[in-house]
């Protein structure tokens, strides 16, 4: 009977720790009785990534960095270690990099599904949709139904423009991920409420991100996700509300954008002024580094500072490190702001022909076209 | 903002990547690939191709799924997969790339659903199966049918023209089945255009001391330890180790088609014209997800489809010569083989040109050649011995196919060498395989390079396993009957099966 009490302490331990916080502790742990062993630093870089992804704060990248570098001090060639370390270059997003390590990974173990997995998010990242799509059916074909496959090849519907078959498909990641991955199904439930927004279903958006929430209260992703919903419902001083709980919780450049936004929309214009002001320079202080608010730095100069040719410098340069949909959508919007709708059509037409269906970008699209047609009576002003 | 719901994608994948276990064991040769050893119904145990010892103007393929199939495991027993795609492909041009495709699909019916098993005979009123069809088959319940078509380009021709194929079933035991051969038989279909065909459950043909081999390589000393005496070696009748596949059943389709049905010009060849050496391998496939789907699949969440009713499929394995995958591949690429074409294989021609097994040869003190092991080129290129007139410019790429000069003609079986080619039977493997052609000590020569010098390279290399356990029969199918599931037995170290040794006993060390 004694032990019971201890039982109880040891559950309510387990559940007041996070999964990456369990598989921090867990690997500090075996790296202290061994710390020779390679494979438990390579476990203790990943479940600091992954606490980056729970709390948002990078410095738990940093983290990951020094405890590959450890890993590659006691093995240089250890294939895990390499893993994690082209994991953490897509954290920075550095796409090329990791694209490149990715590929060499490949090609020295091509079983390995988490590989090609780092090849299907750099080059969608990247743009170079056709690979990613190719690295995305190798995973499903060598393991079918795997989850990490699953979300990949949701990610790549919903670019392509099929949002039902990614709901499909994030409900299949979701229906296989174990009970216990609370963040995983958190994040899972933030996805499948971000589909439903991009459809137009703002219900199933709003219960989904509610449920993420209540699986993983406070979780950063599934705040905006639902400030998503009630800015679209009109409600914007609920989404003011939850926006300021996401930058609390994660105080990143982009984060500030989207409240700023949502300030604006509320009419709160002078709380709106001093949160794009700020934001301004915390972007402005990234933007040159690959992990970036750069595509919310072009709106803003684009949409609220009104200074096109700002946005256009920061989009040329984005450009010349990958040629994704939402890169092309912010460029061809600034240059349709500064009044070339010809350059602008050709940026976006380049987007739209993957398929996407974001109505931010169908959107932009719908405006510049009817700037170039002289005889709609339709007029957007970007 | 896009970028960072990015990177919670990427976490996810690798957190499920984690879960994954970081090590897996790869036990048998019948389950080389990891893939397949969470597949069985999909793993391909065996592929064969030769002349046909009744017909020497026809060649037979076999190709064996489903391993280890204990006889007595019902009530199911071991029913093909209705999911699976099986197919056997032939190049006929020596590009490397299939002409010909042979597709297998099975469909399962429950004949009687309330009975508890899906054979039952002389018992509840219902008589003994003694047939596949009408009187005589109502205890066999769980009964298959199955077509096979061929493909040539865009062109499908059904050789069963209609007819109805059933599969034959595993042997249950002598209450159920009083004549299983005679049962059996009735599954041997002769069809037109002189095609003959049969599917069936069948005693394992391969033969091989598994798990000697897979204890890294701890063949038993009363067998000589790996390498052979010239006694045993020359004893193609008995075996001197265990042969782990004995008394397992195991699926297979057997299909006889005219040579001429082959070839790319219609015609047989004498052995000494290119034109009559095919390259054929088996593949079995599953329906796949697709990661971007057709408008016309929308409603269908796998997205697997093409709109026209037709799947698509994904491979989940092939086999051309036998223990490429086993013996060759490194296990962090044995899936990726499995999956992709033979065409695409000079991706892993550094586990061709210098295989890791030489290599463990070698640090044994078995004398190997030194890498690049061109020696080994004739397994994966069209090349001499097998195709003794093809010029650099017939090659074509590094492909695992299993290459048959069909101009050379079968020698009977009963003459037959063990060792095939390496014993002067020119019917034998590595010119195509017939299931009596011991693989296991063929294919360890080669490695070990007896291709390139028998007198230097020619170390007599075996596991003591020198025949398959159930008598091969000279007639088609040229599987033998399955065991019977109330009267079988397996030959592990310390039982029956070894007839050389004292008492019949396999040898434990």
């Amino acid at each position: 009977m004694k032990t019971l009490p201890l039982f109880f302490a040891t559950v309510f331990l387990a559940h007041a720790q996070t999964p990456a916080e369990i598989g921090i502790q867990k690997a500090q742990e075996l790296i202290a009785k061994h710390p020779d062993h390679v494979a438990y630093y390579s476990g203790l870089a990943m479940a600091y990534a992954r606490r980056a992804r729970e709390t948002s704060d990078v410095q738990f990248y940093t983290k990951a960095d020094e405890v590959v570098d450890q890993a590659l001090r006691i093995s240089p060639d250890d294939f895990e270690a390499l893993k994690v370390r082209t994991w953490l270059l897509l954290g920075r997003h550095e796409f090329a990099k990791a694209a490149k390590a990715a590929a060499e990974l490949n090609k020295r173990v091509p079983d390995d599904i988490t590989v090609y997995g780092y090849l299907a998010d750099a080059n969608a990242e990247l743009g170079n949709y056709a690979d990613a799509v190719k690295a995305t059916q190798w995973m499903l074909d060598l393991r079918t139904g795997n989850v990490a496959g699953l979300t990949r090849a949701a990610y790549q519907r919903e670019l392509h423009g099929d949002l039902s078959g990614a709901i499909d498909l994030m409900q299949m990641a979701y229906d296989a991920t174990a009970f216990q991955e609370s963040e995983d199904r958190a994040w899972l439930l933030t996805q499948i409420a971000h589909l439903h927004f991009l459809g137009g279903d703002l219900k199933q958006a709003e219960n989904h991100a509610q449920a993420a929430l209540e699986l993983f209260p406070g979780y950063h992703y599934a705040l905006g996700s639902l400030a998503q919903v009630r800015v679209a419902q009109g409600r914007f001083d609920d989404a003011v509300a939850l926006l300021k709980q996401r930058y609390d919780a994660a105080p990143h450049a982009e984060n500030l954008f989207a409240l700023a936004e949502a300030l604006d929309r509320a009419g709160r214009k002078t709380e709106a002024k001093t949160a794009f002001a700020e934001f301004e320079k915390k972007a402005l202080a990234e933007s040159t580094i690959a992990d970036n608010a750069n595509h919310e730095l072009m709106a803003y100069y684009t949409d609220f500072a009104h200074q096109p040719e700002k946005s256009l410098e920061i989009g040329q340069a984005e450009l010349a490190r990958r040629h994704d949909v939402y890169t092309l959508d912010a460029y061809a919007w600034a240059l349709a702001a500064s009044g070339d709708y010809g350059r602008a059509d050709t940026e976006i037409r380049e987007a739209l022909a993957v398929g996407v269906k974001d109505p931010k970008i169908l959107q932009h699209a719908a405006a510049i076209e009817a700037k170039l047609k002289p005889e709609s009576e339709e007029s957007a002003r970007p | 903002m896009r970028l960072k719901a990015k990177l919670g994608l990427s976490s996810l994948a690798m957190i499920a990547m984690l879960t994954a276990p970081a090590n897996r064991l790869y036990a048998a040769s019948h389950r080389e690939a990891p893939i397949t050893a969470l597949d069985h119904k999909a793993d391909i145990t065996d592929w064969f191709t030769f002349v046909s010892p009744e017909h020497p103007d026809r060649v037979v393929m076999i190709l064996n799924v489903d391993p280890f199939l204990e006889p007595s495991n019902g009530p199911n027993y071991f029913p093909f997969d209705p999911n699976i795609l099986y197919e056997m492909k032939v190049d006929n041009n020596r590009d490397g790339i299939e002409d010909l495709t042979f597709q297998f699909r099975f469909n399962t019916e429950i004949r009687a659903p309330g009975v508890f098993t899906g054979f039952v005979g002389s018992l509840l009123k219902i008589p003994p199966i003694t047939a596949l069809d009408g009187p005589g088959s109502e205890g066999f319940s769980l009964r298959q049918n199955y077509t096979v078509t061929m493909n040539v380009g865009s062109r499908k021709v059904d050789l069963a023209y209609g007819q109805k194929l059933y599969a034959v079933p595993s042997n249950v035991g002598p209450r159920t089945m009083p004549d299983y051969n005679a049962l059996r038989a009735q599954g041997v279909y002769e069809l037109p255009n002189g095609v003959r065909v049969f599917a069936g459950t069948v005693a394992d043909p391969f033969f091989i001391d598994l798990g000697a081999a897979f204890d890294s390589l701890n063949f038993r000393m009363a067998a000589g330890g790996g390498v052979l005496t010239p006694a045993v070696d020359a004893d193609d009748a008995h075996n001197y180790a265990p042969n782990t596949l004995a008394g397992f059943n195991v699926n297979s389709i057997v299909l006889e088609l005219p040579i001429t049905m082959l070839t790319s010009d219609g015609k047989t060849h004498p052995a000494n014209d290119k034109n009559g050496v095919i390259g054929t391998y088996g593949t079995t496939s599953r329906l796949k997800v697709t990661v971007l789907r057709t408008p016309q699949d929308s409603g269908n969440a796998n997205g697997n489809g093409n709109g026209n009713g037709q799947g698509e499929w994904a491979q989940v394995q092939r086999m051309g010569n036998p223990l490429i995958n086993e013996l060759i591949i490194g296990t962090g690429s044995k899936d990726r083989f499995s999956m992709d074409d033979p065409v695409n294989d000079s991706q892993f021609a550094n586990f061709f040109l210098n295989p890791l097994l030489a290599q463990i040869f070698a640090s044994i003190n078995i004398p190997v050649p030194p890498a690049p092991r061109l020696d080994l080129l004739p397994l994966v290129q069209y090349t001499g011995p097998i195709c003794p007139f093809c010029n650099e410019g017939d090659a074509g790429p590094i492909a695992d196919l299993l290459r048959l000069n069909t101009g050379v003609p079968p020698t009977p079986f009963q003459s037959a060498k063990r060792l095939g080619l390496l014993a002067s039977d020119a019917s034998g493997f590595p010119n195509g395989r017939r299931p009596l052609d011991d693989v296991v000590d063929i294919a360890a020569r080669a490695v070990a390079g007896i291709l390139k010098n028998s007198a230097t390279y020619g170390t007599r290399i075996g596991d003591g396993v020198n025949t398959s356990s159930a008598p091969l029969p000279a007639t088609f199918p040229y599987v033998a009957p399955a065991y019977s599931g109330r009267d079988s037995a397996h030959a592990g170290p310390g039982q029956l099966g070894c007839t050389p040794q004292p008492q019949g006993i396999c040898p434990v060390n």
